[in-house]
């Protein structure tokens, strides 16, 4: 009896697996509303973590997806990364078409190994990776694979919807934990949220969401993750890079950080000791100190990526920055801290992400998270903050690369999260003056000063340094919408005291006025311009953002030519909106010489889909401002 | 005999000038660290004070030749931005026998004081990592460099790959006050030289040297060059290798003892007929049995010579997937590629070529070069890096095919392989050139009907034809992006249009012209300056700026292809209005009939209508017509953005 029954089981399950299987990736089982919009579709998404111990971490990986289009091919997901510290156990891929046939079965030696240094002068990330050209679409590419870290440092974060034009069936994350690791997680947007589930176990816990729709990428949006799905994860008990660490509190971990990562890097050779205290001579106040400092190692160092194992975390010493004169970020920061030490200035060494879209540290998941190393120096309540990998910046000067955000600040006592310095929209000035007079023929030529502070100095400081033929090609492009353009002369200056930019500019440009017939068109906001006007969206879906306001003011004397009058200029205009104000003044001084006034601010905020239209009309309506023309015409 | 001893009595003086001048290591004076920005070149943010390469050969106890490779480099470090050039890296290859590459005499200099301060480059600067398994790069990054730093370095390669020795550059994006190459080249090998480039590198008579300390006689030459400026990039430009000054080697024979003569490729006929005779590709296209029983049906009863090519070349494009990759040799096989339908080009191309041959068409590959790898300058496996197919039909008419490319037709190739000329080799291995550039204008039809109301809101409708390489372009980038995201680019292109209706024809019919149609409205473009309209009656197509802007050129401007644009307009004006003032028509021709606009507008009582024709007649312009361009543009812009200016009645 049983050796017939055996048999049979065998033959249906057999044929049960391979009916779920076709079903499974035919192309046809989409629903319509997963097709909407999408160049591929996640069919499923399976990834189960075990955690064995603080030392082990297993990934199991298991994803189908079903390519639409050529523009869908990244998210095919055929590839693993690993370093050091991290094997790939097993990796295979099996490809179908449309109606679920296998086409292709690739296994372990069909992926190709390339290291992925970036600009890093030395790194051990590799990939492992399988190169898949297409032959028909759509198709479906099932991919497996386990990998195995000792790392636990770090835990995946879980987007059900990985990226822009992609829809999921169900994706799915278990994770299975020791208790005492001390497990814990931090859900993002899921609130409310039909088809994402959770299910809590004594050993761990699962998501599950089925049916995701796809996003857009739409212009002005935020971040992904801060709109799309997400869950942040994490242990209070990890290991990185064969380091026990502890994450309980930002405190803790920012002790544990200090004592057992930055620990004995500090020491500077004497005679360095020596040299950096005859600079700072008699000075006392602790900032004047550190701005000598700064100066010093902004002019002995050079910024170079190195990324490799505890390297990655860990300084190089400060000794072998003082020798070799290089480091990388936490290189140079921690030199840098060294250096102020040693001249009795407290800093604290501040790990964030440096990224200029403000991503911030979350301070609600205790965590390695972080991308970037500065330096902080208190000032009563305030910081000062450093970035010393760069040989440009003024003192106390961040820039948009680490502003506005949160930091993990590491103070003896232990960490605690601080946010950078904001740069408030009435600071981001840039403040333009000059005149321009118009020739019977068309031809203007002009003078004008431009003087940038706050986030729009650090938008200049790109050009300091550039010689005077590279400053032509860029106010050329400046201003692009002049034809003919020539410039004359140029001249910058960076004030790196008061944090202010001045360029000064004299141009001509033959033809700037249109000639038709008796009249010259032109418009009279020659130098400032704005023309940019937001994609129109038919239904916009995401919510936007303003990341940093600005202000500007425009003050331009504009001669017009002997012979000529106004037949007719444009009105004085006042825009008020949430997003910012608008505001231009045509002061008519005689019949040759009229001022042209303009106030532009741009207010930061966060803003509803619904009212992206009306900022799209906003800047409409400034652009067809900016451009508005007066006419004049011969006397007769 | 006397006055061959001259010559190198007088050669030896040379070199011993050479000598007084100090281009050598570790001569490193106050006046360099001293000097504050390079004496004709300010702009600089870094500068070679000289570059030495010396190339020799020497053999191992085991008989086996390398090529060793020494290159000096010495550097001065003006401005912060000039501290890239204080990291080298070089990438050698280790896919097969063993290549040796070192770095030694690593030193940062600086000023200290009056004192000059050394600084070694010590291990800890010097990192390998190993791309994959073919590829790996040797880095250093130089210690203590300052604004003022001279560094210097030097790098040994030894390799045993002798048919193509490594290019020697004579330019570089910063400033070279000296560069140098010296190559002895041993009795035995025979190389062919080229070099590429707008500099007067200077070559000092190559002499035959008996070896002293070695055991053959070897062929010096040296090429040396002062003050070369900076190499900077123009836009328009297809690939800046093509302009920038370098010496290459191809081994043409060698005649080592008791081996004898042995010819290696160093003329295109040989390069190309070594190609051929590579069974990774001569081989490949003799096998048919493949293909044979799925063709067959195909060709049944077709007699006429387009037709079978139009017939294959499309089975091909259909049943082929390019995997992206480049290359003249089979990699999987044509055999392999065919059964799986994915291939790389040679596979692809070669296996077009096969089935072409099969239906008895006078059908052979064409070697050629992409952009990406710069122009084919001197005979080398390595000047070409593709292939596709030519059929020759009567009177010299050539068909050119590249299947990997869906959009492609005949004589329509994707634009990777626009870049001069390519070279077709018979079954016979003879070879010829063939002219890769289109010769025919590639056509842009576009109608704009629209009116104007009142309010100044212009309502409108367009309908575009593209043609040859317009078509192919619209169909290769456009297509391939949704439809919303093509109408969000264009919106944006034109702004304050918004478009509507939208529809294209032909996507998928490549014989015929590919059409768009949209219907739109702008706001924008009109300007009602006091109870006058003001309005570029070319809308939104009118060009707001001159592309060519820098007022010198250097290298010649790539247009690609030839092309014809005609656009047509009529534009209907508001009730109430007359025009007042129109633009008068224009006819502006370049010199040598390299381009032409013409302008023609008339009225109507309630509208204007405006033609315009933009003919620019070849794909490349070099740089003595570039003032000419430019002015040209010019007149052209100008023009377009004159305004017609209507009055109320």
């Amino acid at each position: 009896m049983k050796n017939l029954l055996f048999p049979l089981v065998i033959v249906l399950f057999f044929s049960t697996i391979a009916t779920a299987q076709d079903i499974e990736y035919t192309v046809a089982n989409i629903p319509a509303e997963l097709k909407e919009n999408a160049n591929a579709v996640v069919r499923l998404d399976q990834k189960n973590i075990v955690i064995a111990s603080r030392k082990s971490m297993i990934t199991t990986t298991k994803s189908i997806v079903t390519v639409l289009n050529e523009n869908g091919l990244s998210y095919m997901n055929l590839s693993e990364y690993f370093s050091g510290r991290e094997r790939i156990k097993s990796i295979e891929a099996q490809f179908y078409n449309a109606f679920g046939k296998e086409i292709k079965k690739v296994k372990r030696k069909d992926f190709k190994e390339n290291s992925v240094s970036g600009n890093s002068i030395i790194s051990d990330g590799k990939i492992l990776y399988y190169d898949y050209t297409p032959i028909e679409y759509p198709f479906t590419v099932v991919f497996s694979s386990e990998t195995e870290t000792s790392n636990t440092a770090f835990m995946p974060r879980w987007f059900p919807v990985p990226g822009f034009s992609v829809s999921v069936e169900k994706s799915n994350i278990t994770i299975k934990v020791p208790s005492d690791l001390g497990f814990k997680y931090k859900e993002f947007n899921m609130l409310d949220n039909p088809n994402i589930t959770k299910e809590v176990k004594s050993d761990g816990v699962s998501f599950t969401a089925n049916n995701m729709v796809t996003y857009k990428a739409e212009e002005y949006s935020p971040s992904f993750d801060s709109y799309s799905p997400n869950v942040m994860m994490g242990l209070d008990f990890f290991n990185l890079e064969g380091v026990d660490g502890t994450a309980k509190s930002w405190a803790e971990m920012g002790k544990w950080f200090s004592d057992k990562i930055l620990a004995g890097t500090s020491e500077l050779p004497e005679e360095t000791k020596v040299k950096i205290k005859a600079l700072i001579g008699d000075e006392k106040d602790p900032l004047k100190k550190a701005k000598i400092v700064y100066g010093y190692v902004q002019e002995k160092v050079r910024y170079i990526s190195i990324q490799e194992g505890i390297g990655g975390w860990r300084p190089m010493l400060a000794k072998d920055v003082d020798r070799l004169g290089y480091g990388d970020c936490k290189a140079l920061t921690n030199y840098t801290k060294s250096l102020l030490d040693a001249v009795g200035v407290q800093s604290y060494y501040v790990r964030l992400y440096g990224d200029r879209n403000k991503k911030s540290v979350i301070p609600d998941l205790v965590s390695m998270q972080s991308n970037h190393v500065i330096l902080a120096i208190p000032d009563k309540e305030k910081y000062v903050w450093l970035e010393c990998t760069s040989q440009t910046l003024p003192f106390g000067f961040q820039g948009d690369f680490t502003d506005d955000r949160n930091a993990l600040v590491l103070k003896p006592e232990g960490g605690e999260i601080v946010r950078t310095n904001v740069y408030e929209t009435k600071d981001n000035t840039q403040i333009t003056k000059g005149n321009y007079s118009v020739s019977d023929d068309g031809m203007i030529s002009g003078k004008l000063e431009i003087k940038s502070k706050g986030i729009q100095y650090d938008k200049k400081l790109n050009i300091n340094e550039k010689s005077v033929d590279d400053l032509k090609k860029i106010y050329k492009n400046y201003f692009s919408h002049i034809n003919n353009l020539k410039i004359i002369k140029t001249d910058i200056l960076n004030d790196k005291d008061n944090i202010e930019f001045t360029e000064k500019i004299s141009l001509e440009a033959a033809g700037y006025a249109n000639k038709t017939g008796d009249r010259l068109i032109f418009a009279l906001n020659a130098y400032n311009p704005s023309s940019s006007v937001p994609q129109r969206y038919r239904n916009r879906t995401n919510p936007f953002e303003i990341s940093r306001g600005f202000y500007d003011y425009d003050e331009v004397t504009i001669d017009l030519p002997k012979g000529f009058v106004i037949e007719a200029k444009p009105e004085n205009t006042e825009i008020k909106s949430a997003f910012g104000d608008y505001k231009t003044e045509y002061v008519i001084l005689n019949e040759n010489q009229l001022i042209y006034k303009r106030t532009y601010q741009i207010n930061s905020g966060q803003f509803d889909k619904k009212d992206y239209e009306n900022f799209r009309k906003f800047k409409e309506q400034i652009a067809k401002n900016d451009n508005a023309k007066i006419a004049l015409v011969k006397k007769q | 005999m006397k006055k061959n001893l001259l010559t190198i009595c007088f050669f030896l003086l040379t070199l011993s000038l050479y000598a007084q001048k100090k281009y050598e290591l570790g001569k490193v004076t106050v006046e360099e660290l001293n000097e504050k920005a390079h004496p004709k070149d300010s702009s600089a943010v870094a500068a070679i004070l000289f570059k030495k390469g010396n190339t020799y050969f020497d053999y191992d106890s085991d008989g086996s030749w390398a090529a060793i490779t020494e290159v000096v480099t010495k550097i001065k470090i003006y401005k912060k931005e000039g501290y890239a050039f204080a990291t080298e890296q070089i990438p050698y290859y280790t896919g097969g026998k063993q290549v040796r590459l070192f770095f030694d005499d690593a030193v940062t200099y600086n000023l200290v004081g009056d004192k000059i301060e050394k600084t070694k480059l010590k291990s800890d600067g010097e990192f390998t990592e190993k791309v994959n398994e073919n590829y790996s790069l040797k880095k250093i990054t130089m210690p203590n460099v300052k604004e003022g730093s001279v560094i210097e370095y030097k790098y040994t390669i030894r390799t045993p790959y002798l048919t193509s020795l490594s290019d020697w550059y004579f330019q570089y994006p910063i400033p070279a006050n000296f560069v140098e190459y010296k190559i002895a080249i041993p009795q035995y090998f025979n190389y062919s030289v080229f070099m590429k480039g707008y500099l007067a590198v200077s070559k000092k008579p190559s002499t035959i040297l008996a070896g002293a300390a070695r055991k053959f006689n070897e062929l010096i030459t040296i090429y040396s060059v002062e003050n070369v400026k900076a190499l900077k990039e123009e836009s328009y430009v297809n690939n800046m290798e093509n302009y920038t000054s370098m010496l290459q080697f191809e081994l043409a024979s060698t005649d080592l003892p008791n081996q004898g003569l042995k010819h290696y490729a160093a003329d295109w006929e040989s390069v190309v007929k070594n190609i051929y005779d590579d069974k990774d590709f001569g081989d490949e296209l003799n096998y048919k049995s493949y293909f044979e029983k799925d063709l067959e049906p195909i060709l049944k009863g077709i007699t006429s010579r387009e037709e079978k090519i139009k017939l294959i070349f499309d089975y091909v494009k259909t049943r082929m997937n390019w995997n992206e990759k480049y290359g003249y040799y089979c990699k999987t096989g044509v055999k392999k590629a065919y059964a799986e339908k994915v291939g790389n080009v040679a596979e692809i191309n070669l296996m077009l070529v096969a089935m072409l041959r099969y239906a008895e068409l006078k059908a052979n590959p064409v070697l050629i070069s992409t952009r990406s790898n710069g122009i084919a300058v001197s005979p080398n496996r390595t000047a070409y890096n593709y292939v596709i197919a030519g059929v020759e039909l009567d009177n010299k008419q050539m068909v050119l095919l590249d299947a990997t490319s869906k959009n492609a037709l005949p004589n329509i190739l994707p634009f990777r392989t626009l870049n001069w000329i390519g070279r077709m080799i018979r079954n016979d291995k003879t070879s010829i050139e063939v002219d890769l550039m289109p010769q025919n204008n590639s056509k842009e039809i576009v109608n704009v009907v629209a009116a104007i109301d009142e309010e100044g809101k212009v309502n409108g409708k367009i309908r575009g034809q593209y043609f040859d390489y317009n078509a192919y372009g619209f169909r290769e980038i456009h297509l391939k992006k949704s439809k919303d995201k093509y109408l969000e680019e264009l919106e944006k292109r034109y702004t304050g249009i918004e478009i509507d209706e939208y529809t294209t024809t032909n996507d998928n019919d490549l014989s015929k012209a590919m059409i768009e149609t949209f219907s739109f409205v702008n706001t924008n473009l009109v300007e009602r300056i006091g109870d006058k309209i003001y309005f570029s009656p070319l809308l939104h197509f009118a060009r707001q700026d001159n592309p060519f802007k820098d007022e010198v050129r250097e290298y010649p401007v790539d247009f690609m292809y030839p092309s014809q644009e005609k656009y047509s307009y009529t534009i209907t004006i508001p009730k109430g209005y007359e025009v007042e003032s129109m633009p008068a028509p224009l006819a502006v021709a370049m010199e040598g009939n390299i381009g032409i606009f013409k302008y023609n507008i008339v009225k109507t009582a309630n509208q204007i209508q405006v033609t315009t024709q933009l003919d620019m007649n070849y794909p490349i312009i070099p740089p003595d017509f570039y003032y000419t361009l430019r002015d040209f543009y010019k007149k052209m812009v100008d023009k377009q953005n004159e305004k017609v200016v209507l009055k109320k009645v």
